[in-house]
């Protein structure tokens, strides 16, 4: 059937086939005239019946478009405080369609405005050549008063560069929350190319990080068209229609600036997160990560310098460590386990180990933190002296899957899904987890060092945050957010064995400050509120087998971590808080407790 | 009585002189290569006048016409042999390509072979019109339902791989190349035309469910270019402030004063009609549609001339796609239709598609100018 040229065909059919083909060419041509006639008879009615009107707009006068840049949304805190604002401030717009010689261009504006940054005009230079004709360009450099001034006198001589008075993006707590609140920075290509270029035009400000990134599209707004008639030099000869610009939205955060500075300044000098939530819905009133930066150096664009200083800075104040530090939780993790042990009957709480300080398993000794021991323990003693070796002995019956599976509804090990673009996942680790990440059996001995929150085990402080409000609320899940608008998804509430279990975990946290054997009993004493939490130490180095660990010896940088998770007041609890302090000189549980105090004694009766 | 003549054998009669030594048409060269040059001139003036863009241009010309030249060389038969081959490859890349492709600006068009990146699309501009070609070229002319049927089966899926990536542009005219094909073998006008109602009739449809909002936007802003002064609308009112500019004598070469200042967008590629229209005004538009009709004109006499249904109908349906190409360009430019990004033939600076239209126009030669001796098989 597949013939070298087709089926076999009769002469009658050959010609018949012809004819058809033939007329249906003919229509085709037919069809091909008519449309040309078309585009010529477009071409005619633009090119001859309105040319008078086409050549005015081209030759004598121009219509151009400039776009008028929306006010972008301001942020405030929960009790209307500004957090992020604009400010009008001068710069020089460049229009690149009539400067010809950019390097004179700037030398001459350079002798006239002697204060402008000199070293800086390569850097814009090299930006100006890039940059698209359709869009203006600013030299990063926000003029005084005088210099405007000035400039303006001198206008003439510079065709093509403007005075502009623009609103800048003003933060007025500088370093305060920063983490938290991000900051607006020029827009680069990568950027624009992701977003409608129409909405950004007349625009070089864009969220680059943080709330101001996550909520870009709500603060940002619509531009606004403002057609401008010129004449073939570029004057403007008058104004034509005006759309105006549509302001961006305000957001609300959940923060509290005043919390929010109080435990700023109590960590000053530290590298530390802090997260302080309302556990009955996640609201977040406090974002603190340590040490931080002035975001208003970012907005109209940072020195190479400064932030060269940033970068190299060996406290690393840009990372952003509540979502993106990711620590070993070590003892933290402790009450959560316990609950799952005790809901899963795994153990009674009632029955006791004996610890001599340590637990033999196939002739390794995994020690506890205290050398001597502690003796014979209960649940609610490993949870409130925080006993490794009731725990290490729990590992075994528990098994790691039976772990993570207990953990992974508290948040642990995936993105607790803050309102903010940038989150790390964390690690629980589990036989799969191991298998797939690093194609190995998972051995038991990983299983013991991992229920105290050590081994592979890593966390985020948000993750903390979120497993601490969960305990509090009795497992009902409750996503962390900073915008008070912020929609929540719907309740989820992890299944209740015996609400008995959780009342003895919570007890026994709650005897973490308050009995004289508690691990925070000392920071404690004066309080006057119920508290429940849990501290926790994570090694920065690993210890070896049977090592001594003298703390006076280690330089500064291989101390541990000191974390505390916990919230007050126990029944009907206002806030979750979550203190995670690097290489520790202070305890987490200390600032906890006063960050804690500072908000009920302070906060609570003002509100 | 059925004669079969095995490939090997086919005898192709001996050409006169001339061109034709080098399968090649005369008329057909001759128009292309004065298209070639206005458009060279065009683009040296819509690009101010840069002498080392006008080199690369002229670079790529050559090569397009070498390619032409090339193909031009090939036996129909290898040709005819090779067709399904070269369209289950084009399949399965376009498959390949919504797999594994690069995204290049939020679409997925490229495959990247290691040592080439490619368009799999820009194949199947050639390919379709030859696979079907060669499916209606099995059997006698009208096809039969159940060719007509497959060959709408492989529109559709050729056309659909395409929008998937997402590129309604190019996959609305890869299925217009393909339905010439079907319209020159003789689908009865009562088919075409219902099929007209039924395609107008599901706009709405389409426009609900099957649009991207982007492609939403760009109908809504041809329909209304001061809608969207800033976006695509600015290129639509600045192109025929250009074009209309250019009176009925135009500016002069190198006169496109909206295009020198940089108020007309892609001068060189998708808008290089407004700057010839703005320098050579009506007059040169008048000689370059001339100049576009008459090889549209001459490739449908060539098309007639040919012996058999495969080379009729590749033949006429290559033609008609450059023609469709020319009218969606200058609609565009023109205000006559949306805004989609598609380079003028033979004008526009650089593309990958013009080298798949010279290959088209190189297979149109070669079916052209290897006349058979025998055409006892047909």
């Amino acid at each position: 059937m597949l013939h070298s040229s087709g089926a076999y065909q009769t002469e009658t059919e050959r010609k018949q086939q012809r004819r058809l083909f033939r007329n249906r060419v003919l229509a085709a041509f037919a069809l091909a005239l008519l449309f040309f006639l078309i585009l010529l008879a477009r071409m005619a009615y633009l090119q001859w019946f309105n040319y008078n009107q086409y050549h005015a707009l081209a030759e004598g006068n121009r219509i151009s478009v400039e776009a008028i840049s929306p006010v972008r949304g301001r942020i405030y805190d929960r009790n209307h405080v500004l957090l992020a604002g604009n400010r009008p401030v001068f710069a020089l717009k460049f229009d690149k369609t009539k400067i010809n010689d950019i390097e004179t261009t700037l030398s001459e504006l350079g002798t006239l405005l002697p204060n402008l940054p000199a070293h800086r005009f390569d850097q814009f230079a090299e930006r100006f050549q890039k940059a698209s004709i359709h869009r203006p360009i600013f030299f990063s450099y926000t003029l005084s008063e005088e210099e405007a001034s000035r400039f303006a006198v001198n206008n003439f001589r510079f065709p093509g560069i403007s005075l502009v008075s623009k609103l800048q993006r003003y933060y007025p707590h500088g370093k305060a929350a920063v983490h938290a609140l991000g900051y607006v920075g020029r827009i680069n290509r990568r950027e624009l190319a992701t977003v409608d270029p129409a909405r950004y035009a007349g625009t070089d400000a864009i969220g680059k990080l943080g709330v101001e990134k996550q909520y870009e599209s709500t603060l940002h707004g619509y531009p606004g068209v403002q057609q401008i008639e010129t004449n073939a030099n570029g004057r403007v000869i008058r104004k034509l229609e005006t759309t105006p610009p549509k302001a961006g939205q305000d957001i609300q955060l959940a923060l509290d600036i005043r919390l929010q500075l109080y435990i700023e300044s109590l960590l000053a000098d530290q590298k530390a997160s802090v997260v302080v939530t309302n556990p009955n819905n996640g609201e977040i009133l406090a974002y603190v990560s340590l040490p931080g930066y002035d975001p208003n150096h970012f907005v109209d664009g940072i020195s190479q310098s400064r932030y060269q200083a940033l970068l190299s800075d060996y406290d690393r104040p840009l990372i952003n460590r509540v979502v993106n530090g990711q620590y070993p939780p070590g003892s933290t993790v402790k009450p959560f386990v316990a609950l799952g042990a005790i809901e899963q009957n795994i153990i009674s709480p009632t029955k006791k180990i004996f610890d001599p300080g340590y637990m033999e398993f196939k002739g390794h000794r995994y020690r506890d933190w205290k050398r001597e021991g502690h003796g014979l323990v209960d649940m609610h003693d490993a949870v409130v002296q925080s006993c490794d070796t009731y725990f290490y002995e729990l590992s075994l019956d528990m098994g790691i899957d039976m772990i993570h599976d207990q953990l992974y509804p508290f948040g642990f090990g995936h993105k607790t899904d803050i309102d903010l673009p940038q989150e790390s996942v964390g690690i629980l680790p589990s036989k799969a987890w191991k298998q797939e990440a690093k194609g190995e059996n998972w051995y038991t001995g990983e299983t013991i060092i991992a229920i105290i929150g050590q081994g592979y085990f890593l966390t985020t402080p948000i993750q903390l945050a979120k497993a601490i409000s969960t305990l509090a609320n009795y497992g009902e899940i409750v996503r962390p957010h900073l915008n008070l608008a912020a929609p929540s998804p719907d309740k989820q509430q992890i299944p209740i064995q015996r609400i008995e279990n959780w009342d003895q975990v919570i007890d026994s946290m709650v005897d973490v400050l308050r009995i004289p054997r508690g691990t925070a009993w000392r920071y404690a004493r004066d309080i006057d509120f119920p508290m429940a939490g849990k501290t926790g130490t994570s090694q920065v180095f690993s210890l070896g087998q049977d090592e001594e660990y003298n703390e006076e010896e280690l330089s500064d940088r291989l101390l541990d971590h000191s974390l505390f998770v916990g919230f007050a007041p126990v029944k009907n609890p206002e806030i979750a808080v979550t203190v995670v302090i690097e290489n520790a000189q202070i305890k987490a549980a200390d600032m906890a407790v006063k960050i804690a105090d500072y908000y009920m004694n302070e906060l609570r009766n003002e509100n | 009585m059925k004669i079969d003549l095995p490939e090997k054998e086919t005898v192709y009669r001996q050409n006169r002189g001339g061109l034709e030594m080098f399968h090649l048409d005369l008329w057909l060269v001759l128009l292309l290569l004065a298209l070639a040059a206005l458009g060279s001139a065009v683009v040296y003036s819509a690009s101010g006048g840069d002498e080392e863009l006008l080199w690369r241009h002229i670079i790529r010309l050559g090569l397009a016409f070498g390619i032409m030249v090339a193909f031009a060389q090939i036996p129909p038969n290898q040709i005819r042999i090779h067709t399904p081959w070269i369209f289950g490859a084009g399949i399965g890349m376009l498959i390949a390509v919504f797999l594994f492709g690069d995204l290049g600006k939020g679409a997925q068009r490229w495959l990247d072979l290691g040592f080439v990146r490619f368009q799999p699309s820009e194949i199947m501009k050639v390919a379709l019109p030859l696979m079907l070609a060669w499916l209606f070229a099995q059997n006698t002319l009208p096809p039969a339902s159940k060719y007509l049927l497959l060959g709408l089966g492989l529109i559709g899926l050729t056309s659909g791989l395409i929008i998937m990536q997402p590129d309604l542009g190019t996959a609305v005219l890869i299925a217009a190349s393909g339905l010439f094909v079907v319209f020159f073998a003789g689908l009865s006008w009562r088919w075409i035309l219902s099929a007209m109602v039924a395609v107008v009739g599901s706009l709405p449809i389409v426009w609900h469910f099957y649009m991207y909002d982007y492609q939403k936007q760009r109908v809504l802003t041809f329909l209304n270019p001061e809608s969207d002064p800033l976006g695509s609308g600015y290129h639509i009112i600045q192109s025929k402030i250009a074009i209309g500019s250019g009176g009925l004598e135009g500016k002069g070469f190198m006169g496109s004063s909206q295009a020198h200042l940089d108020f007309l967008p892609e001068s060189t590629t998708d808008f290089i009609f407004s700057v010839m229209a703005e320098e050579f005004g009506l007059m040169g538009v008048l000689v370059l549609l001339t100049l576009y009709f008459l090889v549209i004109a001459r490739g449908l006499y060539m098309a007639t001339q040919m012996q058999d249904n495969f080379a009729r109908l590749t033949a006429a349906s290559v033609v008609m796609t450059l023609f469709i190409y020319v009218f969606v360009n200058i609609g565009m430019v023109s205000g006559l239709l949306p805004v989609v990004g598609l380079p003028l033939p033979l004008m526009s600076y650089g593309g990958s598609s013009m080298v798949t239209l010279m290959i088209s126009f190189g297979i149109l030669m070669s079916f052209h100018t290897h006349k058979r001796l025998l055409s006892a098989s047909e």
